[in-house]
């Protein structure tokens, strides 16, 4: 279009630079700070420019803190988040677009519902569940008066407990137990023409066939999408975590970045060694944006629409 | 759908497929949501043992507690102001990312970085970059000793939580309104030149009207996201203080539960804040959701 | 024949519908009951206006839909309760349904892998294949890399490939443009002449049944309403739904009432003398209205239009619409009104009420076309 647009186009500019500046003003300062000296700091306070001191804070947090390991952890963590939320979520979602069932509707309901009530709100009483992850099976027992008849048959009621706190799989089932994923898969799927299904049975392929050689293939792109997604979730993950893991062994390294900083008030933390351990801890996620940007993007949107 | 029969028609294998993640929703999702309802109407012993129904007990005692009410308007007041920021923000930026221009390319990469970036990183890092005797505000202090200080003063402790949230806030919204104005077809742009559009104008008249949608999501998903996610950041940034100036309802729920060890009180608390959130996106999808869908 | 040719031949099937029906609920009907035979190796067009139930129909033999009663009978082998596999049928769909994923090999080659065909015949088939439809050039490109004739190519090859005893077409032409579609129409003629399967084939395109059909089969909302050969349906529709749908422009429709005498429209006026009384409605294509001077019946011209090789007229005969194609050549010097005659041997005679056809509905024998003269 011929027109003047050079006004608005420097007011565009102007209001990206400035959105840049505030996104990464923090982590450039995370970075600069991350290469002083603590004295140094102490003396000159926010460093604005680059040190040399990088490595030697970063052997700090090697050397003198539990990151290493809690970074193992959060790749656990995150990775069987991805993995597991890729999966699930995509059997369920297959199972809902392509049987004939009469509780498909009722089933996606359910599952979509997760997406209203986040997992902070609810973390109180799913730490009561992680820690004993049979209690709903006790009540229930108790409640239908099965207990009693057990009880009188065989001497004493059942009670069975087992704890999932303090594992990977109980840091990791909650954030499982969400949406989203099914969610994504479904619109992809119905996206999908429905002659491609057709075809596919005209060829002779079952359920089992048609979900290995034809849905998985195509889904690759939103599989990857919401893989980067729910990886990034895992990993960045805090409030379960903390709750969800109490030795430091098995916490995630967000949860051991936040325990470097002491509680108690008026001393100056030593801030360049916390500052390298925010870098090495956002490393990892950092470095997945940067090379699968692509399929975060697609994540974002898919997850919306 | 009608045209059903020509689905796959066996019968356990969908039961088979949904029973993994259906028995994780159940058990990490329903049972705890469920059981937070339940408790809210008995006194829980914080070590097991016994409990005792004590009727809407918990709810007088939570209700009749200043420290809950003062939490709750805290919630609101972050909610309107975070969540108002962390989509106004993005808009406008979103409007100046879809121009073409040199910046916007670099911009929309650079924009996504703080989905990798968990809170509580980033709270540790504004914790640092707002601290008043190391931190940017260091040398203006020197200078007017106590301008800044949010280790005393409540509302630059929740200025710093609103912008590490903002911070947070953006790749998301951003990303989600992009698409939304870059779904806008070429010819409306056209068709609005043609009629002396210019485009400053079609800011207001084209593009806002048009990505209504997404920016109802975003603001509706942003609510729920500034009342869960401060979490992270309170604990990470103030802790809560000065003076509780920062406890959040999410937060007072933690303290009370894991600290305090009172499960009914934590519970009904968790209760009101489910009921809370849940009639307030049936509130917006009721009264905005109605008005924004146009048929392209 | 070639050796290539007789590699892919199928031992066609026939297929017996008796009283298939299809309904969603008691009050949405979709086909009421329908017995019907297609002979083993003929190529059925099921034709019929959007919403008639053919597509319902195709997917019921395919397997793709449930029928709601009756037997589906292919190759003697009651199969309606049957998964599409173990029907013995092949299809080809509107948009291809190409895998995206696979390339022409892969996707011609997947009934034949799901089915547990080695590899090493596999690739002689999809070869085979491949050169009957020109497509040996492209096995190893994926379906977005081709043209729309091409993909079509790969989808019918994808068919063929099982030597299928029955071969349905669910409108495969209808995304071609009109080069393609004449072009592919002219291939599937000669495919079906070398292979030999039991084609079905769903069309809304009269001119797609009219040249590939042995017999076309005309649905009307679920109901046959003519099964026959295209010559049959053209020189005698079986009721004014067959008349309007077949022939372009289509068949005249006047209201007409016999008084004993004569034919007589609303003003009295007589196009045809029958001894029939009752009110009809009386038949006749475009192309056999005879106009020119002399001619008994006057109509008024609305407008003409010119197509080079012969003139359309639409005129108003007593208030109702009157389709005139005028014969190669012609000159019509008329300018507002025409005489015109109707040859009773190019009339057809409909029941006023229930629009069927009436056989033998004027004295005179129904002679054939050639014999008809234009009077000009």
């Amino acid at each position: 279009m011929i027109e003047n647009a050079r006004s608005i186009n420097i007011a565009a500019g102007l209001i990206l630079a400035i959105g840049m500046i505030y996104i990464i003003g923090p982590l450039y300062l995370t970075l600069s700070t991350a290469s002083q000296s603590f004295e140094d700091m102490l003396r000159n306070g926010l460093a604005w420019y680059p040190g040399d001191q990088l490595l030697v804070n970063m052997g700090k947090i090697f050397t003198e803190t539990r990151i290493p390991i809690q970074m193992f952890n959060s790749l656990i963590v995150a990775s069987s988040n991805a993995f597991a939320t890729c999966v699930l979520s995509l059997l369920s979602a297959y199972a809902i677009v392509y049987f004939r069932i009469r509780w498909a509707g009722v089933i996606f309901a359910l599952i979509l519902a997760t997406i209203m009530l986040p997992l902070d709100i609810r973390v109180i009483t799913t730490y009561q569940v992680a820690s004993n992850i049979f209690s709903p099976l006790n009540a229930v027992l108790d409640v239908t008066g099965l207990n009693l008849l057990i009880a009188s048959a065989f001497g004493a009621p059942v009670h069975l407990e087992l704890s999932v706190l303090n594992t990977h799989f109980g840091l990791v089932a909650p954030l499982v137990a969400h949406g989203t994923g099914t969610f994504l898969f479904r619109q992809f799927f119905l996206t999908l023409p429905k002659d491609l299904f057709k075809a596919a049975r005209m060829d002779g392929a079952g359920p089992i066939r048609f979900l290995f050689d034809i849905l998985l293939p195509l889904s690759r792109a939103s599989f990857a999408a919401l893989f980067v997604l729910t990886f990034l979730s895992g990993w960045t993950q805090y409030l379960w975590p903390l709750v969800g893991a109490s030795t430091p062994d098995m916490q995630t390294a967000v949860v051991g970045l936040a325990r470097l900083v002491p509680d108690a008030d008026g001393q100056v933390p030593d801030f360049p060694m916390i500052m390298a351990g925010a870098v090495l801890v956002s490393l990892v996620p950092l470095s997945m944006i940067a090379l699968l940007q692509r399929y975060l993007v697609q994540g974002l949107v898919l997850s919306e629409k | 759908m009608r045209s059903d029969s020509s689905l796959f028609s066996n019968r356990w294998l969908p039961i088979l497929l949904v029973t993994p993640l259906m028995l994780l929703i159940v058990l990490f999702f329903y049972v705890p949501v469920f059981q937070a309802f339940y408790w809210s109407f008995f006194l829980e012993q914080p070590f097991g043992g016994s409990s005792e129904f004590v009727g809407l007990d918990n709810f007088r005692r939570v209700l009749s507690d200043p420290e809950f009410w003062k939490a709750g308007a805290r919630t609101i007041v972050f909610m309107l102001s975070a969540s108002s920021l962390a989509v106004a923000l993005p808009l406008i930026l979103a409007i100046a990312a879809d121009r073409k221009i040199r910046l916007s390319l670099p911009a929309r990469n650079v924009l996504v970085w703080p989905k990798g970036v968990a809170g509580a990183s980033i709270g540790v890092v504004f914790a640092f970059i707002f601290n008043p005797f190391v931190g940017l505000m260091a040398p203006l202090n020197q200078m007017f000793p106590g301008i800044w200080a949010p280790g005393i003063d409540g509302t630059d402790a929740f200025l710093t939580l609103v912008m590490a949230h903002v911070w947070s806030g953006i790749p998301f919204n951003f990303v989600i309104l992009l698409a939304g104005l870059r779904s806008i077809p070429h010819t409306m742009y056209q068709a609005a030149a043609m009629d002396g559009a210019g485009p400053w104008r079609r800011i207001l008249d084209v593009q806002l009207p048009l990505i209504m949608p997404q920016l109802f999501l975003t603001l509706v998903l942003e609510f729920t996201e500034s009342i869960t996610s401060a979490f992270a950041l309170i604990d990470t940034i103030t802790g809560g203080g000065p003076g509780g100036s920062t406890t959040l309802l999410v937060y007072k729920i933690y303290v009370d539960g894991f600290r305090g060890y009172d499960l009914s009180g934590a519970s009904t608390q968790t209760a009101i804040l489910m009921v809370f959130v849940l009639a307030l996106a049936a509130c917006q999808f009721a009264f905005i959701g109605r008005r924004i869908n146009y048929e392209r | 024949m070639t050796a290539i040719d007789s590699a892919i031949r199928a031992a066609a099937a026939q297929i017996e519908l008796i009283g298939v029906t299809k309904a969603y609920d008691a009050k949405t009907v979709v086909i009421p009951p329908m017995d019907v035979v297609l002979r083993p190796g003929e190529f059925t067009v099921i034709l019929g206006p959007s919403g008639c139930g053919k597509s319902t129909l195709l997917q019921m033999i395919a397997g793709l839909e449930r029928v709601s009663g009756g037997k589906i009978i292919l190759g003697g082998r009651e199969v309606q309760d049957l998964e599409p596999k173990h029907r013995g049928c092949a299809m080809v769909f509107q948009n291809y349904a190409l895998y995206p994923h696979m390339t022409v090999a892969e996707n011609m080659a997947y009934s034949l892998k799901v089915a547990g065909v080695s590899k090493p015949d596999r690739a002689l088939r999809v070869a085979t294949v491949a050169k009957m439809l020109g497509l040996a050039d492209y096995l190893e490109r994926k379906p977005g890399q081709l043209s729309g004739g091409q993909r079509q190519r790969v989808a019918i090859g994808r068919a063929i490939i099982r030597e299928p005893g029955v071969l349905l077409f669910d409108e495969p032409l209808s995304n071609l443009d009109a080069q393609l579609r004449h072009d592919m129409r002219i291939e599937l003629a000669d495919l079906h002449r070398r292979i030999g399967a039991t084609s079905v084939f769903v069309t809304h395109d009269q001119v797609e049944a009219m040249t590939l059909a042995d017999r076309i089969l005309i649905l009307n909302k679920g109901r046959v309403e003519q099964f026959d050969t295209p010559k049959v349906i053209y020189h005698h529709p079986a009721s004014v739904f067959v008349a309007k749908f077949i022939g372009a422009p289509p068949m005249n429709i006047l209201d007409v009432t016999g008084d004993g005498t004569a034919l007589r429209l609303a003003d009295g006026q007589a196009v045809a003398r029958s001894t029939r009384t009752g009110r009809f409605q009386l038949g006749i294509r475009p192309e056999d209205v005879a106009a020119g001077p002399g001619g008994p019946i006057t109509a008024t011209i609305r407008y003409r239009e010119d197509l080079g090789s012969h003139e359309i007229i639409e005129a108003d005969l007593c208030g109702q619409q009157l389709r005139i194609a005028t014969p190669f050549g012609a000159e019509i010097d008329a300018s507002s009104t025409l005489s015109l005659s109707f040859p009773t041997v190019r009339l057809h005679l409909f029941d006023g009420e229930t629009g069927m056809a009436i056989a033998d509905a004027f004295e005179e024998p129904q002679a054939v076309r050639q014999s008809v003269k234009v009077h000009l």
